[in-house]
């Protein structure tokens, strides 16, 4: 049955994902990505990775998508702009062409190199218990770093916000 | 900073005010009257006045004179009246006038008229008056017309005919009377010769 | 603990759809008697009867309402963006629903007891904000754009003061687990978290205030995160006609009708859970306890904050923009912030 699930997950991840990427509505895309990024968490969950999952709906789902619509929809006509309009000659779609090749074929080589696909174990053992608690203790003790450093960035974001927000007095 | 808090918990006592107005008027005795079961208009005769709601007319009380029907801004009355005859016997309205019209027909069609009582004004007898009821319905426009005459057919048909046969008694009486006048004036003619 | 379900039936696929259909199965009446509710109290708090005709003194006009929205014709505007504007209702009820996957009915039914409950009732609320941004979009209607930029302006605010308040219950706590949360605080009536929770000592009466201001602070901000009066500026009748469902009717409608009665039911249940005990009895472990009695309590005082809802919205007149922003930003956050430092300095000295 959690095969099953995978699977239908899977599909909808890659079905959104390609609305995403070639639907000529851009509204369509932002809202193909609600898909991707529930699939996603839902994947999580497969794999015991509660509290990532749950964070991943509530960033992705609940921050970052909102800020894309609301860019998208807060923009002047955007709705019925085509994307293909603009610099689109035949030098550039080579040249986009290459790039898209070469990181292909990096993510692939990328994959069949990496420890999990070579020796995975035969059977996994997910977690029973939640993960939280280790997470907590992770993030607290061996990765404080980067944690703090990563609040520092949000705090710079916000900073920065406020900045260009502030009426100019002068 | 002060003005900060005092107006927090400004606002917050003001809920609480608040809520406790809806909170008494949760369990206070509702004034809401439930309309066909219990309607104090016309129960307690509350209706003001000067109040115009539906037309009715005292049909013995009408002297059939059309004033209605030719004020009516919406054509919603109809009228049609016959004469009386002699042989009707010395009839009056209600009012104690000499009745010279007989009334066959006054309706009036509820569903057209404004209430703008200009019938009521133009009555000589103030046989139409309005009432105090306005809540009248009807499932086909035709229910909202209504007769005030209660004549049968046969009655009405009768006071027609009486009319008609008054009228050819009345030819014939002048007529006579005209041949015996020109007789009288023949009479009156050879006498001066 | 546990799950009367699995005890019944085994943990199988038969038991998880059991599950699933249990919290729609308890929503469907709920929404009607919260439509009741409304009907009937907002009519006795202004001096009138209501609803009388349909059935005993008007009991049945919420099943007629429905059965009207029902029968009616279902209109999608011919500019509007279809698969949009049909999936929005769909997903803000998703939102709404998704939510009841981590309420406790009962010591023995919860749907899923993952460890996780408060996280996950913040993170899905989100859905509710792209739904309604999607329904105001798709409408192709001025006012339905309005309204919902107005609703996520001010869900995303709230979202702040609300998040505050789950994390200090749950460092007081120690725990996002629903049950657990709720386990804590059983036992006599002291032991709920609005009397300062149930860790020993005298010291936790100085910080009662903290926790009846973080109690009303998300009382406040849910109201807000629902759309119900005084924050219904996202649907205020008297400027933008209906806000992000000005363009929906018929069954479509009635989704968006439905997910905000649930989220009304999921805040107001979030409130028991957090404060006042949950599914434990007011008289503590010996009487009046007990899974079925759980229900009961559960259902019964969730119930009382629906009401409260009710009451406020025939109370209050609606807020503007700007004094939603003030309430949001400048007062309910500042001072959840303040009790959030209070209470983890309680739970620190514990």
């Amino acid at each position: 049955m959690l095969e099953a699930l995978f699977y239908i997950f899977a599909a909808m991840i890659i079905g959104s994902a390609a609305v995403t990427a070639f639907t000529k509505n851009i509204l369509y895309a932002a809202f193909a990505l609600l898909f991707t990024f529930f699939g996603v968490a839902a994947i999580y969950v497969l794999l015991s990775a509660d509290f990532l999952a749950i964070s991943q709906i509530m960033i992705y789902i609940g921050g970052i998508l909102v800020l894309i619509i609301f860019g998208v929809m807060l923009t002047t006509n955007v709705s019925i702009v085509d994307i293909k309009e603009g610099f689109t000659g035949k030098t550039s779609f080579i040249i986009a062409g290459i790039f898209s090749a070469i990181t292909c074929i990096f993510f692939i080589y990328l994959a069949f190199k990496m420890p999990f696909i070579n020796h995975a174990p035969k059977d996994v053992k997910l977690p029973n218990d939640s993960t939280i608690k280790p997470l907590g203790k992770l993030l607290m003790t061996n990765y404080l770093l980067a944690f703090e450093v990563a609040s520092v960035v949000l705090l710079i974001a916000i900073i920065g916000a406020a900045m260009i927000a502030r009426r100019h007095d002068d | 900073m002060v003005k900060y808090f005092k107006d927090i918990l400004l606002g917050f006592w003001t809920i609480m005010v608040g809520m406790k107005i809806t909170m008494d008027h949760l369990f206070q005795k509702k004034v809401t009257m439930q309309y066909p079961e219990r309607f104090d208009p016309i129960d307690t005769g509350f209706m003001p006045d000067n109040s115009r709601n539906k037309l009715f007319v005292d049909i013995d009380d009408c002297n059939g004179c059309g004033g209605c029907e030719r004020d009516c801004p919406v054509n919603c009355i109809t009228v049609e009246t016959v004469k009386t005859v002699p042989s009707d016997g010395p009839i009056t309205i209600k009012s104690g006038a000499k009745r010279t019209l007989w009334v066959l027909k006054h309706e009036i069609d509820y569903s057209k008229c404004c209430f703008c009582s200009l019938c009521v004004e133009s009555c000589a007898t103030s046989a139409i008056f309005h009432t105090k009821e306005f809540d009248y319905s009807g499932y086909d426009r035709n229910e909202l017309k209504h007769d005030f005459v209660s004549y049968s057919d046969e009655e009405k048909q009768k006071k027609l005919d009486n009319f008609v046969a008054y009228q050819i008694v009345k030819k014939q009486e002048d007529a006579a009377k005209k041949a015996a006048d020109e007789a009288a004036k023949a009479a009156a003619a050879q006498i001066t010769k | 603990m546990g799950n009367f379900v699995f005890d019944l039936i085994g943990k199988n696929i038969v038991a998880a759809l059991v599950i699933c259909i249990i919290p729609l199965v308890f929503i469907l009446p709920y929404a009607l008697i919260a439509i009741l509710g409304e009907l009937k109290i907002g009519a006795w708090m202004q001096d009138r009867v209501g609803p009388m005709r349909t059935g005993w003194k008007g009991v049945l006009q919420p099943v007629a309402e429905v059965v009207k929205l029902l029968q009616k014709e279902d209109i999608t505007p011919t500019i509007a963006n279809k698969p949009l504007f049909n999936l929005a209702p769909f997903i803000v009820f998703i939102g709404a629903f998704a939510a009841f996957a981590v309420l406790p009915f009962s010591e023995k039914f919860i749907p899923s007891g993952i460890n996780l409950g408060l996280f996950f009732v913040f993170a899905v609320g989100s859905f509710a904000v792209i739904g309604i941004v999607m329904g105001g979009w798709a409408s192709n209607n001025k006012y339905s754009l309005l309204g919902a930029m107005r609703s996520v302006a001010q869900i995303i605010s709230y979202e702040l003061p609300a998040g505050m308040v789950f994390l200090s219950i749950a460092t007081i706590a120690g725990t996002l687990d629903m049950q657990t949360i709720i386990l804590n605080q059983s036992g006599p009536i002291w032991n709920w978290y609005i009397f300062g929770g149930p860790q020993g000592g005298a010291i936790k009466f100085l910080f009662i205030p903290f926790f009846v201001i973080l109690f009303i602070v998300y009382l406040i901000s849910s109201l807000a995160e629902t759309n119900r009066t005084p924050f219904d500026i996202p649907e205020g009748e008297s400027e933008i006609v209906a806000g992000y469902h000005t363009e929906y009717s018929g069954m479509k409608f009635a989704m968006f009708f439905m997910a905000e009665y649930a989220n009304m039911y999921v805040v107001s249940a979030i409130i028991v859970i957090l404060f006042l005990g949950g599914w434990s009895s007011p008289f503590g472990t010996s009487f009046m306890d007990g899974p079925i009695w759980g229900i009961f309590w559960m259902v019964g005082k969730a119930f009382f904050f629906v009401f409260v809802q009710i009451w406020l919205r025939w109370t209050l007149p609606r807020l503007r923009v700007d004094q939603l922003m003030y309430l949001g930003w400048k007062v309910l956050l500042p001072l959840s912030i303040a009790c959030f430092m209070a209470i983890a300095f309680l739970a620190m000295i514990n």
